[in-house]
């Protein structure tokens, strides 16, 4: 102790001093804490008697806020509110005031409002304002309901009181008294044949009951049932009214045939001989009969619908397009055509199976080795066609691709823009082409410029050695095809 | 009638005495302020009485300050009671600590402890003329003896007075929860719900206020001591009783200008 100096003390004293200091504000000022920065809006009070400034502004009972200022406004009080900034009040929000406390503090409670999409800004003004209920007004609304009451009781007075009231009063009494009487007597005499009746009635309720809790999935089955009927039922009558009034008319081959007496009678007899043949069916006569009748052959034939409806769906899902581009290379003055088809079995995936015609043909490589040298021979076949064959997934605005390009590995990246009528695309495959040239690059953008027409510009093999790098414009056809689609989904796939 | 005026005549030189010492009271605060900020400043000499008025009086100002926190949970409690609000003994203390007891109570024990200690030091050199000697050897007595008394005042009674609303609080706490079961939680939300930043921080200007006039009436009547021992005893006794007096009439004043 001795040691330490005067400055020391001091400090150490200022320093304890200054974090009780600090402990106390933080603890006090935790109240108003966030409020600075909070929002403020305003409420139109009738009465604000014993409200003050820095009064509680309450959500369920939790403090959001407190009052900010409050005026006089053509008679009537305008309180400001402030509010802290992460509460959010609904356009629809109502203030009230209330008491709490034993010294009677008066706060204002909100209720937040149920709009959650309109929320009150700075500055606006709370709309539901309901005023607080004071005595004043309590004692007046009291005051009305017992002139009401004693109303009521003096004409009631007027009708009982009195001789003739008293006397009419005694009668109705006197009635009363007899008719129970009677009522006693029809029970007491019959009590035997009422006791039967409502031991049947509660057997019967119990069986209705049972029954209709047994019944219960079914009976919502049916009228599920029932409601598909109907709407069935409506659409084919809605058909049946179309073809009847045509024929109605006259028109068609059938309208005429009704029209005319003699294939009436035609028609008859044939209806005639259905019926007969309809009826043998239904007895189970002959082969068609036997089909018909016989369970089997209706589960059957029910699968195979079922199977067919899978099927039918399916290809439904699943979208076709066909694709022709044609590109022409300014440096080498010639074209280059591409002939996909893109299948695409869901929104985000397709497949792409194409084939090129480049100008430069088909390479083709061969390696010999004859006493342990390998010599390497390229050859290019002018007419011969490259092949694509694709995987394509879209993750948002990006497509990537992979899969056989031009006849070798490679990659693929699309970028969609403006509603995927522009897109920007790079290639890059043949990375292993021959020792001294690049991987074979494209970089190309294509718009959209009517429904199925593109026009399409870029700039293909860039990084080419081999001085086979050109800038190419050129346009594209693309359509879906849904003959196409069934085409290509009647081929047997396994399952 | 001669006494009448005689009486008058003793009425007039007392509020005449009166008024004279308050102008040189003011004329010296004035010096003090110039001489404040006229370097160069001895820091160690700040330091020293800082630790004298500050450091020495902790333990007094946390005596008193629990204290007096303590009886008025205990007053407050019996007080409330009667209509069942002793939820509020919490906020009570707290704000009668902060806001008046804190401030006053402390200056109140500062001026007891260092006014007086500043008077009798001061008295002590200007009877047994240290205080000429400084003049001649031009070195001017207000700015090396009153003005880091002054200082110190101003800056360690609010310290302190921090020190003495904190033991307040705890040792009405201490009576309120612990001896008179009243629930601590409610306490304390009590307390953070009615006490503001500001009731705090007006405490502590007040508390600077009172430390310059205890500090500046200490060193007043010390450095304007006469007559020996006799001399320096009277105006220590002088320096407490106008000091204390000073300060509770100010504070009615301070009070009234900001809350």
């Amino acid at each position: 102790m001795v040691n330490i100096s005067s400055e020391a003390k001091v400090g150490l004293f200022v320093l304890v001093g200054l974090i009780i200091l600090g402990y106390m504000s933080f603890r006090v000022g935790q109240q108003g804490f966030g409020l600075k920065n909070g929002y403020t809006v305003r409420a139109v009070f009738p009465n604000v008697a014993g409200l003050d400034r820095d009064a509680s502004v309450q959500i369920a009972g939790v403090e959001i806020g407190r009052v900010e200022e409050i005026q006089l406004q053509d008679g009537q009080a305008v309180v400001t509110l402030r509010i802290r900034p992460n509460v959010k009040l609904g356009n629809d929000a109502a203030a009230t005031i209330k008491t709490h406390g034993v010294l009677g503090d008066k706060y204002i409670e909100l209720a937040p409002g149920t709009n959650t999409q309109a929320f009150l800004k700075e500055g606006e003004q709370i709309q539901r304002v309901e005023s607080q209920a004071d005595i004043d007004r309590l004692l007046r609304q009291i005051t009305l309901i017992a002139a009401d009451i004693r109303g009521v009781t003096s004409s009631l007075n007027k009708a009982m009181g009195g001789e003739r009231g008293e006397a009419s009063l005694g009668e109705i009494v006197e009635n009363a008294r007899l008719l129970t009487k009677n009522l006693n007597a029809l029970v007491v005499n019959n009590e035997e044949a009422l006791r039967f009746t409502l031991g049947n009635a509660r057997q019967l309720t119990d069986n209705l009951n049972r029954v209709v809790v047994t019944n219960d999935a079914k009976i919502a089955d049916v009228m599920d049932n029932l409601k598909d009927a109907s709407k069935q039922m409506e659409q084919t009558f809605a058909q049946l009214n179309e073809i009847t009034g045509s024929i109605n008319r006259g028109e068609g081959s059938l309208g005429q045939l009704v029209k005319n007496q003699e294939t009436a009678q035609k028609l008859n007899q044939t209806m005639t001989s259905l019926q007969e043949v309809s009826d043998k069916i239904n007895q189970g006569k002959g082969t068609i009969g036997k089909l018909i009748n016989d369970e089997q052959t209706a589960r059957n034939l029910d699968e195979t619908i079922k199977g067919i409806n899978r099927y039918v769906s399916k290809s439904e899902q699943f979208r076709t397009y066909l694709n022709y581009r044609g590109e022409y290379l300014f440096d080498k003055s010639d074209g280059k055509s591409y002939v996909d088809i893109r299948i695409q079995p869901k929104e985000d995936r397709y497949y792409l199976v194409g084939v090129v015609a480049d100008p430069r043909g088909r390479r083709t490589v061969k390696e010999r080795i004859t006493n342990g040298v390998m010599t390497r021979t390229e050859e290019w076949e002018k007419d011969g066609l490259l092949f694509n064959a694709q995987v394509a997934k879209r993750f948002r605005n990006v497509v990537l691709r992979g899969g056989v390009l031009e006849s070798t590995g490679g990659v693929g990246l699309d970028y969609l823009m403006l509603n995927d009528r522009l897109k920007l695309s790079f290639e890059a495959f043949d990375f292993n082409s021959d020792d001294d040239d690049r991987a074979h690059l494209k970089a190309g953008m294509e718009f959209q410029v009517f429904k199925h027409i593109y026009l399409t510009a870029g700039w293909d093999d860039f990084i080419s050695k081999r001085s086979n790098s050109s800038p190419f414009a050129g346009f594209a056809i693309r359509f879906e095809d849904d003959d196409l689609k069934y085409l290509l989904s009647s081929v047997p796939i396994p399952k | 009638m001669n006494a009448i005026s005689a009486a008058l005549d003793g009425l007039g030189k007392a509020m005449m005495s009166y008024v004279e010492e308050m102008g040189r009271i003011l004329l010296l605060f004035l010096s003090v302020m110039a001489w404040m900020f006229r370097p160069p400043l001895k820091a160690r000499n700040i330091f020293k009485q800082m630790e004298f008025v500050g450091v020495k009086s902790i333990f007094v100002v946390v005596l008193t300050g629990t204290f007096t926190g303590m009886v008025m949970a205990l007053q407050g409690y019996h007080g409330f009671r009667m209509f069942g609000a002793e939820a509020l003994v919490g906020s009570t203390v707290a704000l009668g600590m902060t806001r008046e007891l804190g401030p006053v109570l402390t200056a109140l024990m500062v001026t007891a402890r260092a006014g007086s200690a500043m008077a009798a030091e001061l008295g002590t050199m200007r009877v047994t003329e240290q205080i000429d000697a400084l003049s001649v050897m031009a070195a001017n007595p207000v700015k090396h003896l009153i003005v880091p008394r002054v200082l110190a005042g101003v800056f360690m009674v609010p310290l302190l007075t921090v020190v003495s609303d904190f033991c307040g609080i705890l040792g009405g706490y201490f009576v309120g929860v612990h001896l008179l079961d009243i629930n601590s939680g409610i306490f304390i939300k009590n307390i953070t719900k009615l006490v503001d930043l500001g009731d705090i921080y007006n405490g502590l200007v007040k508390a600077a206020c009172f430390g310059l006039i205890l500090s500046l009436i200490g060193c007043y009547k010390g450095f304007n001591a006469r007559g020996g021992a006799e001399g320096v005893g009277r105006a220590t006794t002088e320096a407490v009783v106008l000091a204390a007096i000073t300060i509770l009439i100010s504070d009615y004043f301070l009070t009234a200008i900001m809350f």
